[in-house]
């Protein structure tokens, strides 16, 4: 072939080429846009600002039943309830109370009941100098003995704020103890984690996961 | 000024017509580039409709083969210029026109470094953001900020300089050395800080510790000098190749010699030819008469036909030749090949080398059409040089040659030689300072030479870049690369050993692990990939068609002088040279 | 130079200027399906997922806007919601308050890694769910060592927290001496005077150096256009702050301007449910961030050595 025919073919298959290649184009033969994964919404819970728990303070101002709280529907007036233990020394919690588990401080230190409620009126605290306080207003208790938390609390340290940080704008939402955690079993409980990150390009993570 | 701006214009034009024209050989270059760069194009369209998220590009590691090629370009195009430095400072004349095709590859790199760094925009709907004046330039805080500076500047010199030079070529002036003297040796500067500055990009983040070491900025200048000359090397010889017209053993094939030499008829001169010759050179008519007269002591006037030869490379005569009338082609046997260093009209000279200096002629001089050529003996040449304005233009005229000798190549040889012992010991001092005081900014330096976690991607690259260094560099120092064959095997090996370890060898394990120790690792995508192939066809083609303007106006074939004859090689001519 | 009639091989005509009609036919052939391929490989601008318009195009910088643009801008990107949600939302551009400077005080005794402030943060300031986009990362740490090489960014446990680790969410230090700033081409993120290092992200042209200079990974860039489920986008937003972002852009913890600049906690500190995140004004004495670094002994700014300064103190109760 002449160096002058191969040009003509040349430029022929290039004309083709590019017709070829517009039209490839134009089609967007081979380009699938990968399938997005499927990222699931994260579940509402997860965007819950409601504390774990509502202490009676809460049920008060929610205008909730308080009907658990009625102490003297089922003891007796100027009647102390007994404590049993068992053999270990452990405090036997009643049948009737039995949504009550212990679990205040290490070696079962807080073994009795009556170190926290007045087994006088069983409707009122008790701190450990005797004075009275009312159930509602349970933060002064803790206080007795948590000094550096309860400091640190007041400060705004200790426990979640919320609402306003400018108080000349708003107000501080301010959380108490038990708000959070249960008195008798005052550890914040474990929970499931929200999910974790989704990566863009998942097929890397894949690998990874199965390497690690 | 008119008439000014429309030469300009017939120059640009018949220079720029030429990159549509050529054999089947260019046109399968040029059709295989304009694939891959419509392809380049149609990913990138893809990534503009899309989003970046169609590369393999993530928030861990948000710098991919994008940001990679550019820095490796970047160092390309501030090797092409540093060769400069041995023409204008000193005076090495074998190397005089690879600076243009040295400063044309700069400007192809940058061109190819500012793609680079548009696709990775994620709004390059809002370049005018740059812009000072107009957008918020953060300058001198950012670095980003002095690249986007000296890349465009660089440019603008480089499309000077060479724009400049080539124009003079073309009118068949000398050029002004005030209007781009000055400008070289801007650029030779400014060819560091460009390399310098990009490497700051990467230098000055504190968070990133593989990055935040001072040594950064001397290995990118040293990999530069390593890879951007061998690329010339490589570009020099296929230049070479496809400009030439014939291999050197073929004499039947060269047009008009009819395999037997014939020498010209030859008369005395006259003054007649002398006021001739004044016609086209008008320096020669400031030349008083009796001086005149005195220097047509031993001249000749030579009647040629098509193909008779005037002189021959290699003999020592020592006569110098003004074209009178006709056409004269200068052709010189390199590498095996001939190739055309000059093409003379009417007013030009050849042959005054050997007259000035006794060197042996460089070329075979032959007329390519019926031509009429006045010989000077050396004494007859002297005395025209005692004016000076006869000596500034023949002097001017002399360093004017298409010559791409093998000692050119050896120069460059050198300079990748000293480079890459210089990128290797620098390697060293690296890999000591990562490893051997065992802290934790290690961590990224594992992963790309050990790997680390059970992740492991880059290490295969890391080391082949290695080993292919090293052999080059065991190469280079040996005698063995001073053959071309091996030389060429050496320029590749640097070339990509040195493309992965500034590329994915420096940008990416900056990124793995996070700066919050996750390891995500990273590959390009099809379409990342495509896109940065239509980006280097793009710079290829660019460059192609650099050249393609560049070479016949160096010859001599695309001048003022031939404005309005037909075009050579346009009807697709067989046989005679591509260009 | 040859002359026409040295062409000797071809056999076709020669027009004057030496260009053969053939050539001439195929030399156009290919320029035109040349063109057609070029104009052909466009074709996927069709599907453009956002093209800006005139208005977007041209606005101007934030801080050159005058008060009257401003509230064009504020009109335009609530229609623009609009638009593109069905709702309307409520967008405005809040200045820093006086003599406040914000810091976040983190208690690493107390995070449990639920990962709560993390789609708190999530809702409160529409970010991209597909795909995600997260300012917080919590990351899971073995007692006794901040060694980030040691986190796991992907624990997924039954429970949290578990036993021999502790968890630490990162997100913007909002720095004194922030590297991302200094980094940016076009001034597209800048510190203002309440401490918040914020985004303009109308500027931002996406090159990605902030990303590439922050050491806490804390910006992000939106990779594709981001979706925002239409039933829990808040519409409550500030031009600095939650306004929905566009392809192409970074985004990061703002210290949700919108809440905090009118006097309001963060998201991710109302909803822990430990209390471990502690937020305020530290040119107030009386706040507890003030009483936090005045009290507790150890604080912790992560890598402290890289002169960052940044706003953001982990502490340790016990």
């Amino acid at each position: 072939m002449s160096k002058g025919e191969r040009t003509g073919t040349v430029l022929l298959v290039l004309a083709v080429v590019f017709f070829a290649l517009g039209l490839k184009f134009v089609s967007g033969f081979g380009t699938r846009p990968p399938a997005p994964q499927k990222i699931p919404l994260v579940d509402t819970q997860f965007l819950e600002t409601a504390t774990i728990r509502k202490s009676y303070a809460e049920l008060i101002r929610t205008k909730a039943d308080l009907s658990d709280f009625d102490c003297y529907a089922c003891h007796e007036k100027g009647k102390p309830p007994v404590l049993r233990f068992d053999a270990k020394h452990d405090l036997i919690v009643p049948k009737e109370h039995e949504d009550v588990v212990m679990g205040h401080g290490t070696h079962n230190r807080n073994n009795n009941c009556f170190n926290c409620h007045d087994e006088q009126n069983l409707e009122l605290l008790q701190a450990r100098d005797g004075r009275q306080i009312k159930l509602a207003e349970s933060v002064p208790l803790c206080g007795s003995c948590h000094g550096p938390t309860y400091r640190d609390w007041e400060a705004g340290a200790h426990g979640r704020t919320g609402g306003y940080w400018d108080r000349a704008a708003g107000p501080m939402k301010r959380q108490i103890c038990v708000d959070c955690h249960n008195p008798h079993r005052p550890k914040i409980p474990p929970r499931k984690p929200a999910p974790g990150p989704h990566p863009l390009h998942p097929v890397a993570a894949v690998a990874a996961e199965a390497s690690h | 000024m008119k008439q000014a701006v429309r030469n300009y214009l017939v120059f640009l034009w018949r220079s720029g017509r030429l990159a549509f024209v050529g054999d089947w050989r260019y046109y399968t270059w040029m059709g295989v580039l304009s694939v891959f760069c419509l392809l380049g194009l149609n990913a990138y369209a893809k990534q503009f409709a899309q989003g970046l998220v169609v590369t393999g590009m993530s928030d861990e590691v948000s710098w991919g083969v994008y940001i990679a090629n550019f820095t490796f370009l970047v160092g390309v195009a501030a090797a092409a210029v540093m060769m400069v430095i041995p023409v204008y400072i000193y005076n090495n004349e074998e190397l005089h026109d690879l600076v243009i095709f040295g400063e044309l590859l700069a400007v192809a790199a940058i061109l190819m470094c500012l793609a680079f760094v548009t696709v990775d925009l994620g709004r390059p709907d809002r370049f005018w953001h740059l812009i000072p004046g107009i957008g918020q330039f953060n300058f001198p805080a950012s670095m980003l900020s002095w690249d986007v500076l000296v890349l465009n500047g660089y440019l603008l010199l480089n499309v000077h300089i060479c724009g400049y030079l080539l124009y003079c070529r073309y009118r068949g002036q000398a050029p002004a050395k005030w209007f781009y003297i000055p400008f070289v040796f801007i650029a030779i500067v400014w060819a560091i800080s460009i390399h310098t500055v990009t490497a700051f990009l990467y230098v000055g983040l504190g968070g990133r510790p593989f990055w935040n070491s001072a040594i950064v900025g001397p290995r990118f200048l040293a990999s530069a000098f390593t890879a951007g000359p061998a690329l010339i090397i490589l570009a020099m010889q296929v230049v070479r190749r496809v400009t030439a017209s014939a291999p050197a053993g073929d004499t039947s094939r060269l047009r008009g010699e009819g395999g037997e030499s014939q020498t010209p008829k030859s008369r005395a001169a006259a003054l007649g030819d002398l006021d001739l010759l004044a016609g086209h050179l008008a320096e020669l008519a400031t030349i008083p008469q009796e001086v005149r007269k005195n220097i047509l002591t031993g001249a000749m006037v030579l009647e040629a036909r098509a193909g008779d030869v005037f002189l021959r490379q290699g003999q020592t005569d020592k006569e110098s030749f003004f074209v009178l009338k006709g056409r004269v082609v200068v052709k010189r046997e390199e590498g095996g090949r001939f190739r055309i260093t000059r093409s003379l009209g009417p007013g030009e000279q050849f042959g005054e080398i050997s007259a000035l200096a006794g060197t042996p002629r460089t070329g075979t001089a032959i007329a390519e059409e019926p031509s009429q050529v006045l010989s000077l003996p050396a004494t007859s040449l002297h005395k025209l040089m005692a004016s000076p304005r006869m000596n500034k233009i023949i002097r001017s005229r002399m360093s004017e040659r298409l010559l791409i000798t093998d000692r050119a190549l050896m120069t460059l040889r050198s300079i990748v030689q000293v480079s890459m012992l210089i990128n290797v010991f620098l390697l060293v001092n690296e890999v000591f300072k990562e490893f051997y005081s065992g802290n934790l900014h290690v961590a990224s330096a594992k992963y790309l030479f050990l790997g680390l976690h059970g992740y492991h991607a880059l290490v295969p690259w890391i080391w082949t870049a290695i080993g292919f260094n090293l052999v080059a560099m065991v190469l280079l120092v040996l005698p063995v690369s001073r053959s071309l064959k091996w030389l060429n095997l050496t320029c590749v090996l640097c070339i990509v050993g040195i493309w992965i370890e500034k590329g994915m060898g420096l940008v990416i394990p900056g990124f793995i692990p996070t700066p919050l120790g996750e390891m995500v690792e990273y590959s390009p995508s099809l379409n990342e990939t495509l896109v940065c192939f239509g980006i280097w066809a793009f710079g290829l083609l660019c460059y192609t068609v650099f050249l393609r303007m560049a070479v016949p106006i160096l010859q001599g074939r695309l001048s003022k002088a031939n404005e309005g004859q037909p075009e050579f090689g346009v009807s697709g001519a067989g046989g005679r040279s591509a260009l | 130079m040859p002359t026409p009639t040295s062409n000797t091989h071809e056999s076709d005509q020669s027009s004057p200027d030496g260009l053969s009609r053939r050539s001439f036919l195929r030399s156009s052939a290919v320029l035109a399906s040349g063109l057609a391929a070029l104009a052909a490989s466009l074709a996927p601008l069709r599907h453009l997922n956002d093209f800006p318009s005139l208005d977007q195009f041209l606005q101007k910088y934030y801080k050159e806007l005058t008060p009257e643009e401003m509230a064009k801008v504020l009109k335009r990107i609530e229609d623009e919601v609009e638009r593109q949600y069905g709702l309307r939302p409520h967008v405005r551009d809040l200045k820093p308050m006086n003599g406040v400077e914000f810091v976040y005080a983190l208690n690493l005794t107390r995070c449990i890694g639920c990962r709560k402030c993390v789609h708190a943060c999530v809702a409160e300031n529409n970010q991209s769910r597909n795909p995600e986009i997260q300012y917080i990362r919590v990351v899971r740490l073995p007692h006794g060592s901040l060694d980030l090489e040691k986190a796991e960014h992907n624990y997924s446990p039954e429970q949290v927290p578990e036993k021999g680790y502790f968890y630490m969410p990162v997100q913007c230090q909002q720095c004194k001496n922030p590297p991302c700033v200094k980094v940016c081409p076009v001034h597209a993120t800048w510190q203002e005077a309440d401490g918040i290092t914020v985004i303009d992200y109308n500027w931002c042209i996406g090159c990605r150096y902030c990303a590439a200079a922050c050491p806490y990974w804390a910006r992000h860039f939106n990779f594709t256009n981001p979706s925002i489920p239409k039933e829990r986008l808040n519409l409550d937003m500030a031009y600095l702050g939650n306004r929905p972002r566009r392809q192409g852009v970074m985004e990061k913890c703002h210290f949700c301007v919108q809440r905090t600049r009118v006097g309001r906690y963060p998201a991710c500190v109302e909803v822990c449910p430990v209390g471990a995140r502690k937020f305020g004004n530290i040119l107030d004495p009386e706040s507890e961030v003030s009483s936090i670094l005045r009290t507790k002994r150890v604080f912790v700014q992560l890598k402290e050595e890289l002169g960052t300064s940044p706003r953001f103190f982990y502490y340790f109760d016990v």
